[in-house]
């Protein structure tokens, strides 16, 4: 399942909300993107999050269906926020589940690595006194 | 054929999308000479190869043809996650 939105979300009911579809999960790896209060020594105020929704929901459904495929997932969850965001608030959720846990591990790292390296989605920080877009780098 | 600009890009296009015309514009190659002459500052970012490209939502690196109904995109590196 894929969801881009405004809003926040709960990681627990967003899991289990899945979870309860299946009773032959037996690991769910999640990993969850908070605003950091600082990048390359400078304060962040906030971010401001772009996408291109039409090509972030293609690229994901991609993704996902690469992923589950090479690694033999039972589901998949990503969720990723846009808007303004302010420090600590949740950016993205990616997770994965599946039987057994090395699988999991190794899909919701595939899954994080990809996002990072091809969503259409752009952050622009801000700071005391300027603000500046980032490029992912890892 | 429909473009569209996201973040500094769309900043410095100063519009977050435009419609050209498909029948003088037929390819990439022919769109970024366009968008050059008509944003002289994306003249640097070509130049460095940094911007992509998407034509209906998927990655495009070499100079394909382009259509009316096409959705064309162009944008920095990306940084979400």
């Amino acid at each position: 399942m894929i969801k881009i939105q405004k809003e926040d979300f709960n990681v627990e009911e967003e899991i289990i909300k899945i979870k309860k579809l299946y009773s032959n999960i037996g690991a769910v790896t999640s990993f969850i993107g908070y605003v950091r209060d600082n990048n390359n020594n400078t304060n962040v105020q906030y971010i401001d999050l772009e996408v291109y929704e039409k090509m972030a929901y293609k690229q994901l459904e991609n993704i996902i269906k690469e992923a589950s495929l090479k690694w033999n997932l039972i589901d998949t969850l990503i969720i990723h926020r846009y808007g303004k965001l302010q420090v600590n608030d949740k950016i993205v959720l990616v997770a994965s589940f599946s039987s057994h846990r090395k699988v999991s591990f190794e899909a919701c790292n595939y899954i994080m690595d990809y996002l990072k390296k091809d969503a259409p989605f752009w952050k622009k920080e801000f700071y005391d006194k300027k603000n500046e877009w980032l490029i992912n780098t890892n | 054929m429909k473009i569209k600009y996201f973040a500094w890009i769309r900043e410095l296009t100063k519009i977050e999308e435009e419609n050209l015309d498909s029948n003088k514009i037929k390819n990439l190659e022919k769109l970024k000479t366009f968008l050059i002459t008509k944003y002289p500052d994306l003249q640097k970012h070509f130049d460095k190869e940094i911007l992509r490209f998407a034509v209906n939502q998927v990655y495009i690196v070499e100079n394909i043809d382009i259509y009316k109904n096409d959705e064309i995109a162009v944008f920095p590196p990306v940084s979400g996650g």
